[in-house]
């Protein structure tokens, strides 16, 4: 017979308790040793901005599927946890809330330039790293401590693009057309700044309201200022429209146009008329970067064709490497993993060396520096005719 | 998960706020409006921008939102005395559209690219907390005072103003006073709510207020029940969860951008047919039913002349 204390509790008892009771830790830091390294991507899967949503979703799982089959972080596996905002503040809003506060991500990484700002305040508030990968606004440099963009601004390519036309395409008269949206308007107005400080004149600067599909009138404001380049700064539908409506009406002027229309679909939908466009792209082309032909490989084997905004996937699979490289920053200094914690590894690293957008540095300003490249539409597909 | 259900009780509060001065309008007023959601921009621009650029406290910020949205109000119900129904839809959807095309334009709302920075109503680990009860109480408040308004000698006066103007006028009585005082009171709830959702998720775009609102609130109300006192508020708490709860089910894309498409439209079309009184309205009083009586009304006395 077992002797029992006073208490009423047998010697084994007493013993084996320190033992039962340090078992849900010892069993939590096993647990927490293996569980997967979580992350959250919001970006559009629905609506009219998810024909680019979707491609990056493919180019995350594909990241996230070589960083695991490669080992993980410290034998952990990443785990991105996809979330659809359709490039809509509210929605954002509440898919972000979602990520902190239910599946409690330390970081995320998200896209388009509305969102991004309409998130930032909850970031920061959660005190959560956020990647903005996509998204071009100049503003978001400002939008706090936790947000930070791995993705160079519009006044890095559209500074390029105004000062490139006007010195190495001998452009001189320029008309800027516009989207009245966030992206739209920062845009046209970094580009228009740019082009007249290289010494070139803006003849006509107008904007139009979203849904609009008519754009006859602006195309005929255009053909009245005789300008030497168009450049629309617009959603992809509207780039498309207004370049389809301009070359109808018989004017073939030069067209340039920022990230956005670099897509295969929009040289598929004006064919002949899509000849000529020049468009930037910020991510190397494969001139720059032996990776990208093995990228656009992968892409063809699965989908037959390339994505549908190629820079901006080369960003968005880099995204979780970034992400492992934090993660392994902050289990190295035996730290928590917390936002926190992966806003100071984000300090001390500062630079990496990534597979599809090459070797980046934030900047104290919470931005990257990246060269522009120029690509132009010539025999049906988008080659690379300048950098800067 | 506590903070994901309070983000959720504080938009389902604002939402609470926006449908019910949205039923004094259109479920007691009888006056068909789709203009709400710019009383609502009124309401938070003007309180981020009366705290951010004359560093007024966020709650006087907050009543002067509401007040000037109030005021602003008179810009639509003034000019559009002299129409109703069909009519008064087309004028508050150019009223709308015409306001959301100045914010988008002008350069201090922040225009297109949407206005950020705006200054937090509190400062706290509790704040989620502490204004999730400050919406809460808010919301208690203004259904009461609602309730008060319907359910009294005004309320009657309402009522028989909705269902026959013309023998509303005949007794004397000033129908013109009502219309422009709902749409005051009903347009300053929207503004305070418009005041509480930016100092709250602090980022403003134009692009929030747009026809889709409009039809969003539409749904709250109709859903719930229009011209009740409980149904909008019930409306609007059903379809703050409805999108959440959906967005829980991790459904695969294929299912969940078509279910999202139709939610809205969909409910509004089968309460109509199904059940026009609403989920809180009585057969006997409020829902559709409401303006069916008018309509009735209307045409008996065309019928007698």
């Amino acid at each position: 017979m077992t002797k029992r204390s006073a208490s009423g509790l047998s010697r084994r008892g007493i013993l084996a308790a320190p033992l039962v009771l340090g078992m849900p830790s010892v069993i939590g830091r096993a647990f927490a040793q293996t569980e997967p390294l979580r992350f959250g991507v919001a970006d559009p899967l629905t609506g009219p901005s998810a024909i680019f949503g979707l491609d990056q979703m493919q180019a995350v799982r594909w990241a996230v599927e070589d960083i695991n089959s490669a080992g993980g972080v410290h034998g952990r596996k990443l785990e991105a946890i996809i979330v659809d905002h359709q490039a809509k503040p509210d929605v954002g809003i509440a898919v972000v809330t979602r990520l902190l506060q239910v599946d409690k991500v330390p970081t995320f990484i998200t896209a388009f330039s509305n969102v991004v700002k309409a998130v930032a305040p909850i970031a920061n508030r959660e005190k959560a790293l956020m990647l903005s990968v996509g998204a071009n606004s100049p503003d978001i440099k400002n939008l706090g401590d936790y947000v930070y963009t791995t993705f160079p601004l519009a006044d890095v390519d559209m500074r390029a693009l105004g000062s490139w036309l006007y010195k190495s395409q001998n452009k001189r008269r320029a008309a800027v057309l516009y989207v009245n949206h966030e992206t739209g308007t920062e845009g046209a107005k970094v580009f228009s700044a740019a082009f007249k400080e290289a010494g070139g004149e803006v003849v006509l600067n107008e904007s139009y309201e979203e849904q609009r599909s008519d754009f006859t009138g602006l195309v005929l404001k255009v053909r009245a200022a005789n300008p030497d380049i168009v450049h629309i700064h617009s959603v992809i539908s509207d780039f498309t429209a207004i370049v389809a409506q301009m070359r109808q009406l018989g004017l073939n002027t030069q067209v340039t146009s920022f990230q956005t229309a670099f897509n295969p679909k929009m040289i598929q939908e004006l064919g002949k008329a899509s000849e000529g466009i020049i468009v930037t792209a910020m991510a190397p082309s494969a001139e720059d970067n032996a990776n990208v032909p093995k990228y656009l490989e992968r892409w063809q084997a699965a989908y037959k064709r390339e994505p549908i905004g190629l820079p901006y996937t080369q960003y968005f699979h880099d995204a979780p490497y970034i992400l492992a490289a934090l993660f392994k920053h902050v289990l190295d200094q035996k730290q928590a993993v917390t936002g926190e914690n992966l806003r100071k590894a984000l300090l001390a690293i500062k630079t990496f060396d990534l597979p599809l957008t090459n070797r980046i540095t934030f900047n104290d300003d919470h931005t990257v520096n990246a060269p522009t490249y120029f690509w132009q539409v010539k025999d049906g597909k988008f080659q690379v005719v300048g950098k800067l | 998960m506590i903070e994901f259900l309070l983000t959720l009780a504080i938009l389902a509060g604002i939402n609470v706020l926006l449908a019910c001065g949205f039923n004094l309008i259109l479920g007691y007023g009888g006056l068909v409006s789709v203009a709400q959601p710019v009383f609502y921009a009124i309401g938070a621009y003007s309180s981020a921008l009366l705290s951010m650029k004359l560093g007024l406290p966020v709650p006087l910020a907050m009543v002067l939102g509401a007040l000037i949205a109030a005021i602003a109000s008179f810009g639509l119900s003034l000019p559009s005395l002299r129409v109703s129904g069909d009519y008064l839809v087309i004028a508050s959807m150019g009223f709308q559209l015409g306001i959301i095309h100045i914010i988008n334009n002008v350069e201090f709302t922040g225009a297109a690219s949407g206005l950020s920075g705006i200054v937090s109503a509190i400062e706290s680990p509790w704040r989620s907390q502490i204004y999730a009860g400050t919406i809460i109480a808010i919301c208690a408040v203004t259904i009461l005072a609602i309730r008060w308004l319907v359910t009294g000698p005004y309320g009657r006066a309402i009522t028989a103003m909705r269902n026959d103007e013309e023998v509303f006028a005949s007794l004397g009585r000033d129908a013109v006073h009502i219309k422009v005082t709902l749409f005051a009171v009903g347009s300053g709830i929207a503004g305070l709510a418009g005041g509480l959702y930016a100092h709250y998720f602090l980022f403003l775009t134009p692009d929030q207020y747009g026809i889709f609102s409009s039809a969003t609130l539409l749904t709250m109300v109709v859903v719930g029940g229009a011209a009740t006192v409980r149904g909008p508020v019930l409306g609007a708490i059903f379809l703050t969860v409805l999108p959440e709860a959906i967005r829980f089910l991790n459904l695969p894309i294929a299912v969940m951008a078509p279910l999202q498409g139709v939610i809205f439209t969909g409910l509004v079309i089968l309460f109509l047919f199904v059940k026009p009184e609403g989920l809180f309205g009585s057969k006997s009083g409020g829902g559709l039913d409401a303006w069916q009586s008018r309509a009735m009304s209307s045409s008996m006395r065309k019928g007698a002349k």
